[in-house]
């Protein structure tokens, strides 16, 4: 879908009729605003993806003329969507791009933010389109296993660079909270919080996990930025065999900083092994080792397990919400109560017994 | 009665599946248009199974009640007495064993998060809680894209 406005003319009065015309309109606005010399627009492969589950997904290619000479992009527009899985801020998501461009974790380059959707009439971000391909079970997937085993090391690999990242001195720590008390406690209060928000009818199953979290949760040895989302699916790989690597950690907008064994129980999770695992040879045990040998930490294998309990019941609380927003009409894909994940929670709380 | 509830969600699926799905070209509508479908068939033999479910579950959940009356916090022991004196929904009225269902799992969640059972108790309703979600008969069924092998692939993954 090519879409060149006419010079002169606003791209709100051309293309207001469609959602992708209404996109572009408040993007063309935006990059205006940003660069006002900007004139001659063109915006060519415009379209929704049919991924992502919290946010409008847009990816576009762009050019326009300024004062500086031409320019043009491959962009990625995310837009607040009308029901959402996660309530997040645009803002800090864009304070978490930019900070970790003066690092070496490999993430989008963000160029904009509507940060109150007075161009796009939702909050958004517009960011660079990185090359490689994205799949959430690329570990599980076609490639030779030495090549898939080399993935999982660069993941973990990746993990504790992004737990590497001097977040004071990138400047995250005048935009992210500073956890005050354990951030096993402040994430609990956080997606408590949520749960009773959106829960619409009662959930022992969810009350008890609550309840033993409640009474035994962690203390952090260390406080880091934590990435909140940490899966292939949050990835794009780039380079033929032997040599793909991973080009782009993507998905910044749960970045918070708190507790290292947050990402890493979201990983070890077992719910999830298809996303995160090799049998035999990348499971559990290789993962918290090359955790510890990347980063010198302890690993408190408790405290692992409470976030591993902490995952699946954040997970649980996500679903619910996805039910409540199908219910009240915002949200347009079919969820149900998350009782899968009942059962691997009572199994791990008797594992710590 | 024909057609039945199954024969017309499966009809519709069928019309959907043949009719409307090739006419849609926008991917995420489509996507969207495949995952309601899906849907719609996993409703079509879950939806017999639900009064039984809700009947069994509220039975069960009764008799746990009906135990721990005797060791929680007296006003709780009181809520679950007046509870349990209420007579059970017909069996087929799925609207009110939904409803009886939230009154004795709400009383249930509190007498499990409060203080005063036994281990065997806890044990006894861990059993009770893991069986129910085994036994659920909705069942969500995913839709998610499939992995990408296209080049430029940021736009199209499933976050």
């Amino acid at each position: 879908m090519e879409m060149r406005p006419q010079a002169g003319v606003t791209g709100s009065a051309v293309f207001a009729p469609t959602p992708a015309g209404r996109v572009v309109a408040g993007l063309e606005a935006l990059i205006i605003d940003a660069i006002p010399s900007a004139r001659d627009f063109s915006f060519t492969g415009v379209e929704r993806s049919a991924g992502g589950l919290s946010r409008e997904n847009w990816s576009l290619d762009a050019s326009w003329v300024a004062a500086t000479g031409a320019q043009s992009c491959r962009l990625m527009l995310m837009r607040d969507a009308a029901g959402t899985l996660l309530s997040t801020d645009r803002k800090r998501e864009f304070a978490v791009l930019k900070g970790l461009e003066a690092t070496d974790v490999p993430a989008p380059k963000a160029h904009w933010m509507d940060e109150d959707g007075r161009w796009l009439g939702a909050p958004s971000l517009v960011m660079d389109r990185m090359p490689g391909t994205c799949d959430y079970l690329v570990l599980n997937g076609n490639r030779p296993l030495d090549a898939r085993l080399n993935l999982a090391r660069g993941f973990i690999d990746l993990m504790a660079r992004i737990h590497a990242v001097d977040w004071r001195g990138v400047g995250l720590g005048a935009v992210l909270d500073v956890p005050t008390g354990a951030p096993s406690q402040v994430e609990l209060t956080h997606w408590e919080s949520e749960y009773r928000r959106v829960q619409l009818e009662p959930h022992p199953e969810l009350d008890y996990v609550l309840a033993w979290m409640r009474a035994s949760a962690p203390q952090a040895e260390k406080i880091v930025l934590v990435h909140g989302d940490f899966k292939p699916g949050n990835a794009l790989i780039a380079g033929e065999h032997p040599r793909e690597h991973i080009s782009a950690k993507l998905d910044w907008e749960t970045a918070h900083l708190g507790d290292p064994l947050e990402d890493l129980g979201w990983v070890t999770n077992p719910v999830r092994k298809r996303e995160h695992q090799i049998a035999d040879v990348w499971e559990r045990a290789q993962i918290v080792a090359a955790y510890r040998k990347l980063t010198g930490r302890q690993v408190d294998e408790a405290a692992l397990r409470w976030w591993n309990v902490f995952s699946c019941w954040k997970l649980a609380v996500i679903q619910l919400t996805a039910v409540s927003e199908f219910v009240a009409g915002r949200y347009d894909r079919v969820f149900q109560t998350p009782s899968w994940l009942y059962r691997p929670m009572f199994q791990m709380l008797e594992q710590t017994k | 009665m024909r057609p039945t509830v199954e024969e017309q969600l499966l009809g519709t699926c069928r019309v959907l599946e043949n009719v409307v799905a090739p006419c849609v070209a926008d991917p995420y509508a489509r996507t969207l248009l495949e995952g309601l479908v899906a849907n719609l068939r996993m409703l079509t033999s879950a939806l017999p199974a639900v009064p039984g479910f809700f009947d069994s579950d509220n039975r069960a959940t009764a008799t746990l009640l009906g135990q721990f009356q005797a060791v929680v916090a007296p006003d709780l022991a009181a809520r679950i007495a007046l509870a349990l004196r209420q007579p059970e929904p017909d069996a087929t009225d799925t609207r009110a064993l939904d409803r009886r269902n939230s009154e004795l799992r709400e009383l249930f969640s509190q007498a499990l998060c409060g203080v005063g059972l036994t281990p065997a108790m806890r044990g006894a309703a861990l059993e009770h809680m893991s069986a129910r979600a085994a036994r659920s008969p909705m069942r969500y069924v995913s839709t998610a894209t499939p992995p990408n092998s296209s080049p430029a692939s940021q736009s199209a993954k499933a976050t």
